[in-house]
């Protein structure tokens, strides 16, 4: 029975120079892979190559060895020498790495707190092993496990959850304005970069019907099918404004193009709906006095970038939370994933015990026939008795020893004391 | 005895919701939800044993009528939350249960229980239906409180504790308007039998017909002018205070509602 480990580097310590050049494609994984497992260091092994880590998960008997070996073999491979790498190696065995993969699933080691690709990407590391058979029952339970608890994180606490960038924020904003997005419309002003991609989220989260206005008749149309919206002439921006719920700004005029008098004009007609305007366009396209307006929401690039950086803080304390749900969980796993480790030695061991007991009883009594009923009770109680007070202590003792990571060295050790078959 | 009991495990769920608030902690809330039902199921033992034990309806004192309207309020605020996925609407409904529970407890000795009259059968109805009116009205101002709080971080745009953790403005709205809609014609029918009960005007009367005309202002604001948001978080407030001013009139008379 070998040791779990992960050996590996990422963007804490290994600078992006060094991760693009031992970064993989899928198919070099499936080089690696059946290459490393050929070689009879490991008996498991998965690789996870995204451009933020390149790590090895496996179960070895020499972790150490085994990972470095690995990291030598893609060193090669790439053409990377592998000093500059070795330093930048971290390894972890046993719970450690547990607690590693855990976190790395939950996003809890990304650069980016929360982020979300990093499931989807150990996921597809794991599938990627399950097709190339490197994967064992260790690597199994521990994925399926960290995949359930990174779920978790992500349902119960806000880690995920709060915009990161200035486009999504915009999206954020607009759902605590609105309910969801779905049947809102949006006018995009403007054809700059920025407008689009946030009108781009807007309309991935359901917003209908999209309107887009721009000072060039050609331009607004060509938008306007690019976003599945209708295009409509700069001159009635002001009547559009009446009907949509969100006004997003990008445009590159120098002084603003939506007066609050214009807004007040609208927030007439609409009766206290609010509307909310996004105006990244610097200089700014809108008024700012819009914002005292009843139901009027006006955001800025600035107060865009002020929301990113609140959810930033925000997804840490969020982050403290799921650190906690995240040992409870590598607590649970590794108590039931040691336990399996020396459960075949107990229940030889019992076995052992008890055919010698069986025998002895058995003896004993072939020279007492006329033992009566209680008698041979009291020596199958008494007997049973003595087996199980010897066996209290050294159960105790394995179940221990596995949790605090020596589980290997004394199973074999009870084995080899009691003369147990090696494969329990 | 019911009631203290019911009232102190109301007391702490008060708590542990305003912890919520600011903690977030998954156990703080079920803790908070844990001793909200707790007491409410105290409470109902109580009210049960209460009917039993007078063989009437246990809310023919105004004291204890105020028992059952938090009863109620608790049942609303429950359903509210898995309703309308507020998981801190506690933190604003409960600080309310816990205030008229403290006013009940303080007022209960002086009041005595009305002798069963001709009519008592609409009083009954009345006591129910204006019951049902203020646990909608409950819900109406905590949603009214929440919409304010969660507009001034979005003009503000500072996030804040309230931004995360209170849902949208619409959402906020609908619960304003729903809890209005649901109490309104409770209040209405219920001030119609008070009225022709009394056969006069009362200090509570007076004021809880004032509530009655601000609620009914914000309906039609709301049908002619579309008034929603801030102007319909404005107007619960403002009627909530008029209902709560009808309370202390029903506390502080020995006429007809002392009974």
């Amino acid at each position: 029975m070998g040791t779990l480990f992960v050996s590996g580097l990422s963007h804490w310590k290994a600078p992006i120079a060094l991760r693009e050049q031992l970064a993989l494609d899928g198919d070099k994984v499936r080089e690696v892979l059946a290459d490393v497992l050929g070689s009879g260091v490991l008996t498991e092994i998965m690789l996870i190559s995204t451009c933020n880590r390149v790590e090895v998960y496996g179960v070895a008997e020499t972790p150490a060895e085994a990972g470095t070996r690995v990291f030598q073999h893609l060193c090669r491979q790439r053409g990377v020498d592998f000093t500059a790498v070795g330093e930048t190696l971290y390894a972890k065995t046993d719970t450690d790495a547990v607690a590693h993969a855990f976190r790395v699933a939950a996003s809890l080691d990304s650069m980016v707190l929360g982020e979300s690709q990093i499931l989807g990407q150990v996921k597809d590391a794991f599938t990627m092993a399950q097709a190339c058979q490197t994967l064992g029952p260790t690597l199994h339970q521990l994925w399926s496990r960290a995949f359930a608890a990174a779920k978790k994180v992500r349902t119960e606490t806000g880690l995920g959850r709060l915009a990161v960038s200035v486009p999504s924020a915009a999206v954020e904003l607009a759902r605590k304005i609105f309910d969801g997005l779905d049947g809102h419309s949006v006018l995009l002003i403007g054809a700059g970069e920025m407008g689009e991609l946030a009108a781009r989220h807007l309309v991935e989260q359901g917003a209908f019907p999209i309107y887009v206005a721009n000072r060039t008749w050609p331009r607004a149309q060509e938008l306007a099918r690019a976003l599945a919206g209708t295009a409509v002439p700069f001159e009635d921006i002001e009547t559009t404004m009446a009907a949509v719920d969100i006004v997003l700004t990008s445009t590159d005029a120098p002084t603003p193009i939506i007066g609050a008098d214009a807004v007040q004009r609208v927030m007439h007609v609409r009766r206290s709906r609010p509307l909310f305007f996004v105006d990244i366009a610097v200089p700014r396209n809108v008024d700012a006095g819009v914002n005292q307006l009843g139901n009027v929401f006006y955001y800025d690039i600035d107060h865009l970038q002020h929301v990113v950086d609140a959810n930033l803080r925000e997804r840490e304390r969020e982050a403290h939370r799921a650190e906690a749900m995240i040992r409870a969980d590598v607590e649970r796993f590794v108590a039931t994933w040691k336990d399996q480790e020396i459960v075949p030695t107990i229940v030889s061991l019992r076995e052992r015990l008890e055919a010698i007991r069986h025998h002895e009883v058995a003896k004993a009594l072939a020279r007492l026939p006329d033992a009566s009923a209680e008698t041979r009770q009291t020596l199958e109680a008494l007997s049973h008795g003595i087996i199980n007070k010897i066996l209290h202590a050294p159960i105790a003792k394995l179940r221990e020893s596995s949790r605090s990571g020596h589980g290997g060295s004394w199973t074999a050790f009870v084995h080899e004391l009691f003369g147990l078959r090696r494969d329990g | 005895m019911f009631f203290t009991l019911s009232l102190v495990c109301y007391l702490v769920a008060t708590g542990l919701a305003l912890a919520y608030l600011i903690q977030r902690g998954d156990l703080v809330y079920r803790l908070s939800t844990g001793a909200t039902l707790a007491g409410w199921a105290v409470q109902t033992i109580g009210l049960i044993v209460r009917t039993v034990e007078t063989g009437r309806p246990p809310f023919w004192s105004f004291p204890e009528a105020i028992s059952v309207a938090v009863w109620v309020v608790v049942l609303l605020e429950l359903w509210a939350e898995r309703q309308y996925e507020i998981k801190v609407l506690g933190a604003f409904v409960l600080p309310v249960v816990v205030l008229f529970g403290i006013s009940k407890t303080v007022a209960m000795p002086g009041f005595e229980a009305m002798r069963p009259t001709l009519h008592s059968v609409w009083i009954t109805v009345h006591v129910v239906l204006a019951l049902l009116g203020i646990a909608a009205f409950v819900l109406n101002f905590a949603g009214g409180i929440m919409y304010l709080l969660q507009e001034r971080q979005l003009k503000g745009r500072r996030p804040g504790t309230f931004y995360y953790r209170l849902p949208s403005l619409e959402t906020l709205d609908r619960l304003t308007f729903r809890a209005l809609t649901l109490g309104f014609p409770f209040l209405t029918v219920g001030l119609i039998l008070g009225v022709f009960w009394a056969g006069r005007l009362d200090p509570l009367i007076v004021s809880s017909a004032l509530a009655w005309v601000i609620y009914a202002l914000t309906l039609a604001g709301r049908a002619v002018a579309g008034w929603r948001g801030r102007r319909a978080a404005y107007c619960a407030i403002i009627g909530f205070a008029a209902l709560v001013l009808t309370l202390g009139a029903g506390f502080l008379m020995p006429g007809p509602h002392g009974l």
